[in-house]
């Protein structure tokens, strides 16, 4: 994703550019607004639409292309991140089609920012973003013009299938090569490199056990805690219901909130913490008896007050599991 | 299995230490095994000695043949009852060792006269194999910790859920032997890396051979152990030992396991297997510079490692680049590549994203399965690292490797399952020895001692106090005995709460044979649904013997192992375009599906509908399914969006989309549905499964009959007529509008037949002139 802020920062700039620069004559046939729009898609290919240009482009009554806009809001102060990323998405349809299909004049990728048509996002009656439309050549949008980013996500290989289903143009996907997890890994590579050198006359670190079991302590609350579902899923922070209550634990067993894998992380490391403190009181040869005695004591609690709350929680989400002990 | 190598001491006390601790170790393994054996009988006990679920069906019927025929014919068996009409290679297409090994345990069985059938072998092998898998991990832990870690690690892997989910009477499948051998194939190479002899790294990969010859998951074996290899030398711990094992294990290995004609040249050709030459090479490269650095100069040695160093490896580099190229190797399986690339599967492979198990995990599945384990198992992790040595390095890349795949692949729980019971084992033996410490005598003694009795007590869950009688309060005992007993008494509690939740998630959950279903009344009566199986007795009794059954790829095992008839896909999902052709034949309207089913030779077509009963896992709620494998091959004639509504929802009833009430699995589904009147409550056509009324109660079939549908409705069967059938029905003459017998032809006499003139006489025997 990262190699498309610097694109798209390009495309913006020469968008304002063509804003405050060209000035619309209104009622111009429909080959010369073809050959506009083909002029416009040949500087960039998601063309940069405010009402003016709506109106006449896609408003306007004879047409014999189709114009696939997204309503978006890119601006930094609407803060939405969503709409960063479809726009990438959009973009990399549009650059696909640019470069692999050969019908240029029948399909037009466009464009409309809430900061600059508020316009036809009332005229549309939209009061979200992003929203991906569809204006076939002939009439007007239907329902299934609209995509449904709720079911199909927004990812480019999805944009592409329902233009293909809405206008028959196939679009074949390029995805430049994504270099930024080839770049960062070899800046990682490069760093770790560059620090080893640095300290190359003290590489005791790298002898440290205790960090290298940290690190794998923490991989392993990570994974057990369920960190990938939530990276595969997404699933929301935490839910809210219409009572105004917050819900921290997932109802059924099938789910999961982010907060809920946090708290399961941090009673799962509770318990290890206890384990190794018991572990460490009994074993150290020492004379400090009392605290020796209090570290027990502390791991001890550890490993069954939290555990039994895992066991508790377990419980909310399982039907009919009859085992608990001290929670409810 | 004698604990006493290590003992310190008088050596009357040492022998009999050692008696006691021999006896003890194998006391509780035997218990451990007598235990697994029992808590996996749930689903014998309460319905029968039948192989469950789906894939067993398969591997069922193909040991059956292979008893029947025997061996060679298994490995040249063509099945032409599946896949119709593409058929499949079965010798070359699975895994053989489960087979050798129930139909050889059969064998051995009738050499001494035990008439076994072999259905039984086959129902009882998993459970048979979870108390060698037992005894193979505690070997295991006892190389990486100690005797009573490892008793405490059997124990736990002998009922842990994890297991159990794979391994329960009646589920006859690869998995139930695999995880025997992945363990003992590690113990082998642990034991072969201890001592660098040829002896155990032979024994290790003939193991692993085994191992390759029953489950795909072998390709974990080659990959971990090259990992731990490379790992080791990377910590500069290389030693002549790891070399020869490694080595020997490493050509051994590869030669045997393409000895298996599913794997084939897999191994030098797929990129799975790479890492392991990789290694091989690196590790030859290393002894070479060990040997070069007893002749050279430090400036001189230093020379050769930067530069010979990065040229071979640019090399090697180089060189697997460009024959993955020009396609000598190939690239990672789709299966694989989506453990890596989370989100791959998702969009490229809609039949791998399909299965339930091979979605992310969440923490309640970890917990559900493992319990305390999942709680416990990074303390033993944390001491392993902080006591490393060469094979606590294995173990820690083991659970590392092995919780990455777990949490993101569900099926995938089953590999980390023997690490975890192997690391908690480790976190409560260091406990239970530090814990229940007799002050005055040697440790070691007690460790194995101690930690017997915690294992034990997992068995013994009456509730019996623990031991605590042998602690002398001592002066300098920091801790003292109060803490100590309480301490005790918590960890028992622990184990206890663990082995009920074990016994809970074993009865409740995996032990449903899901060809047999059971509903309970209210008042806790019992009721057995047994309409699979009737109704695929219906078809192997009622339908010509090469008859060909179209239903989804989940019941074609069943249908070609119960009901010995032809199946046109089934859950071997080798061909995607194949399964993609049936699935568009379900979300297809009727004639165009009709069209396909005349094309494919379909006689009948099976559907499993759950409405009546409330079973959830019918083909209805599959359906979604049918139709984005169907929509992959496709796209022009099968569009997943229109079976939805406006809004975005998947409705059975009244406002579902009319592609979706029109298409063929709602048909058949819901054919005469809408006259049954489940109870007075509800209207008629109520589906309980979605809690709606259906929205087409009118289902007409055309091309279709009812053939047969099972007691609960079930399992639903339908004839797909022959074209003289409905193209031009037969009409009884007393019906007929038009009288054949008033039919007064307008032609004359003698163009009333077709008459040739000057027709040759012929006349029997003789030549015509």
């Amino acid at each position: 994703m990262k190699a498309f802020v610097l694109p798209i920062v390009v495309f913006s700039i020469i968008a304002l550019y063509d804003v405050v620069g060209q000035v619309r004559k209104p009622g111009v046939g429909l080959n010369d607004r073809v050959q506009q729009l083909s002029d416009l898609a040949s500087k960039k290919v998601v063309l940069r639409f405010n009402n003016n240009k709506f109106r006449d482009f896609v408003k306007s009554a004879p047409r014999n292309y189709s114009v696939v806009v997204m309503f978006t809001a890119l601006a930094p102060q609407r803060q939405c991140m969503v709409c960063r990323q479809a726009s990438d998405e959009f973009a990399i349809v549009a650059n696909s089609f640019r470069y692999t299909s050969t019908q240029q004049n029948r399909l037009f990728f466009a464009m409309v920012d809430f900061d600059e048509g508020s316009d036809v996002f009332q005229m549309m009656k939209l009061n979200t973003a992003p929203v991906f439309v569809h204006f076939p050549a002939k009439g007007k949008p239907k329902p299934a013009d609209t995509m449904d980013i709720q079911r199909v996500g927004f990812a480019a290989e999805a944009i592409a299938r329902w233009i293909n289903e809405r206008t028959d143009i196939q679009i074949r996907v390029l995805r430049p090569p994504n270099y930024s997890a080839a770049l960062s890994i070899m800046l990682l590579v490069l760093f770790v490199g560059a620090f080893l050198y640095i300290r190359r006359n003290n590489l005791e670190f790298l002898y440290n056990k205790t960090m290298w079991g940290v690190w794998a302590l923490l991989f392993c609350f990570a994974m057990t805690s369920g960190q990938m579902w939530n990276h595969i899923r997404g699933p929301p922070f935490m839910h809210r219901n219409q009572h105004g209550q917050t819900a921290y634990i997932h109802g059924s067993s099938q789910g999961q909130f982010v907060v809920e894998t946090y708290i399961i992380m941090a009673l799962n490391a509770a318990v290890v913490i206890g384990i190794i403190f018991m572990a460490e009181a009994a074993k150290g040869k020492g004379n400090e008896t009392k605290g020796r005695k209090f570290l027990a004591i502390v791991g001890l609690g550890l490993i069954s007050i939290f555990f039994l709350l895992l066991l508790s929680i377990f419980k909310t989400k399982t039907h009919g599991y009859p085992y608990s002990f001290l929670f409810k | 299995m004698s604990q006493a190598g290590t003992k310190k001491g008088a050596v009357s006390k040492l022998n009999r230490n050692a008696a006691i601790n021999s006896l003890i170790i194998c006391v509780v393994l035997l218990l451990a095994w007598v235990a697994g054996f029992a808590s996996r009988l749930f689903a014998v006990i309460r319905f029968e000695s039948i192989i469950h679920e789906f894939d067993p069906w398969f591997n069922y019927r193909a040991t059956a043949y292979m008893v029947k025929h025997g061996f060679y014919n298994f490995l040249n068996w063509f099945d032409e009852r599946a896949w119709y009409p593409l058929g499949r290679i079965v010798g070359g297409t699975v895994y053989p060792g489960l087979m050798i090994t129930s139909g050889s345990i059969h064998y051995i069985l009738h050499l001494l006269n035990i008439n076994v059938h072999i259905r039984d072998i086959c129902v009882f092998l998993a459970p048979i194999f979870s108390g060698l898998t037992a005894i193979s991990t505690y070997l295991l832990t006892r190389e990486l910790w100690s005797s009573g870690a490892g008793l405490f690690a059997a124990c736990f892997i002998a009922i842990v859920p994890g297991y159990i989910s794979r391994s329960v009477a009646g589920s006859y499948d690869n998995e139930g032997i695999a995880i025997f051998a992945l363990q003992f194939t590690y113990f082998l190479w642990i034991k072969s890396v201890k001592t660098g002899s040829v002896f155990w790294a032979v024994a290790a990969s003939l193991s692993y051979f085994y191992m390759v010859s029953a489950w795909g998951g072998y390709v974990f074996i080659i990959n971990l152990i090259p990992l731990h290899v490379f790992v080791l030398l990377l910590m500069g711990r290389y030693s002549n030992r790891l070399f020869t094992s490694y080595t020997t294990f490493y050509i051994l290995g590869l030669v045997m396991s393409m000895q298996i004609p599913f794997v084939g040249f897999q191994p030098i050709r797929t990129s799975e297997h790479m890492a392991a030459a990789g290694v091989f090479a690196l590790l030859f490269a290393v002894a070479v510079l060990k040997y070069l650095q007893s002749m050279m100069s430090k400036s001189e040695f230093k020379f050769l490692v930067i530069w010979g160093g990065s040229l071979a490896a640019g090399l090697v580099f180089a060189t697997v680049v460009a024959l993955t190229y020009a396609g000598y190797i190939a690239p990672w399986s789709g299966r694989f590549y989506s453990l890596w690339d989370t989100g791959y599967a998702k969009i490229h492979i809609p039949i791998i994203a399909s299965v339930s198990e091979h979605q992310p995990t969440t923490w309640f599945s970890f917990f559900f399965d493992l319990h305390v384990l999942i709680a416990t198992f990074p303390a033993g992790l944390w001491y392993c690292i902080k006591h490393v040595n060469d094979e606590r390095v294995f173990v820690i890349l083991y659970a590392l490797s092995a919780v990455y795949f777990a949490g993101v692949m569900v099926r995938l729980m089953l590999t980390l399952t023997p690490v975890v019971c192997m690391l908690s084992g480790i976190a409560f033996s260091i406990l239970l020895e530090l814990y229940l410490r007799e002050e005055d005598s040697g440790p070691s003694e007690i460790e194995g001692d101690e930690s017997t009795q915690g294992g034990k007590r997992l068995y013994d869950k009456a509730g019996k106090a623990p031991k605590i009688k042998h602690e002398q309060v001592k002066e300098q005992d920091p801790i003292g005995p109060n803490i100590r007993s309480i301490a005790a008494v918590v960890l028992v509690l622990l184990l206890m709460l663990f082995v009920v939740h074990c016994t809970w998630v074993t009865s409740n959950a995996y032990s449903s044979p899901s060809i047999v279903l059971a509903s309970y009344g209210s008042d806790g009566t019992r009721q057995i649904l047994d309409d699979f199986r009737e109704a695929y007795f219906w078809l192997s009794q009622n339908t010509a013997d090469d008859a060909r059954v179209m239903s989804w790829w989940d019941y074609g095992y069943q249908i070609a192992g119960m009901a010995n008839r032809t199946t046109l896909v089934d859950n071997n999902t080798w061909n995607n375009s194949h399964i993609a052709l049936v699935g568009k034949a379900m979300s297809s309207n009727e004639s165009a599906a009709y069209e396909i089913m005349t094309a494919l030779d379909v006689d009948y077509v099976l559907v499993i509908f759950g409405g009546v009963i409330g079973y959830s896992g019918d083909d209805i709620n599959k359906f979604l399914w049918m139709v984005r494998i169907a929509e992959g091959e496709h796209p022009k004639d099968i569009r997943e969006s229109d079976y939805f509504t406006e809004q975005g929802e998947f409705r059975i009833d009244a406002e579902g989309s009319q592609i979706l009430l029109n298409c063929l699995m709602y048909k058949l589904s819901y054919y005469k549905f809408g006259e049954l009147r489940l109870d007075y409550r509800s209207p008629a056509g109520f589906d309980r499964t979605r809690n709606a009324v259906i929205g087409n109660k009118d289902i007409n079939l055309t091309y279709l009959e009812e053939a047969y549908t099972s007691e609960h409705w079930l399992v639903r069967i339908y004839r797909v007529k022959k074209p003289d059938e409905f193209n031009r029905p037969r009409i009884p003459v007393a019906n007929r509008v038009i009288k054949s017998s008033s039919f007064i032809s307008k032609k004359n006499s003698k163009r009333k037949k077709g008459l040739i003139k000057n027709k040759p006489v012929v006349i029997k025997g003789k030549r015509s002139q």
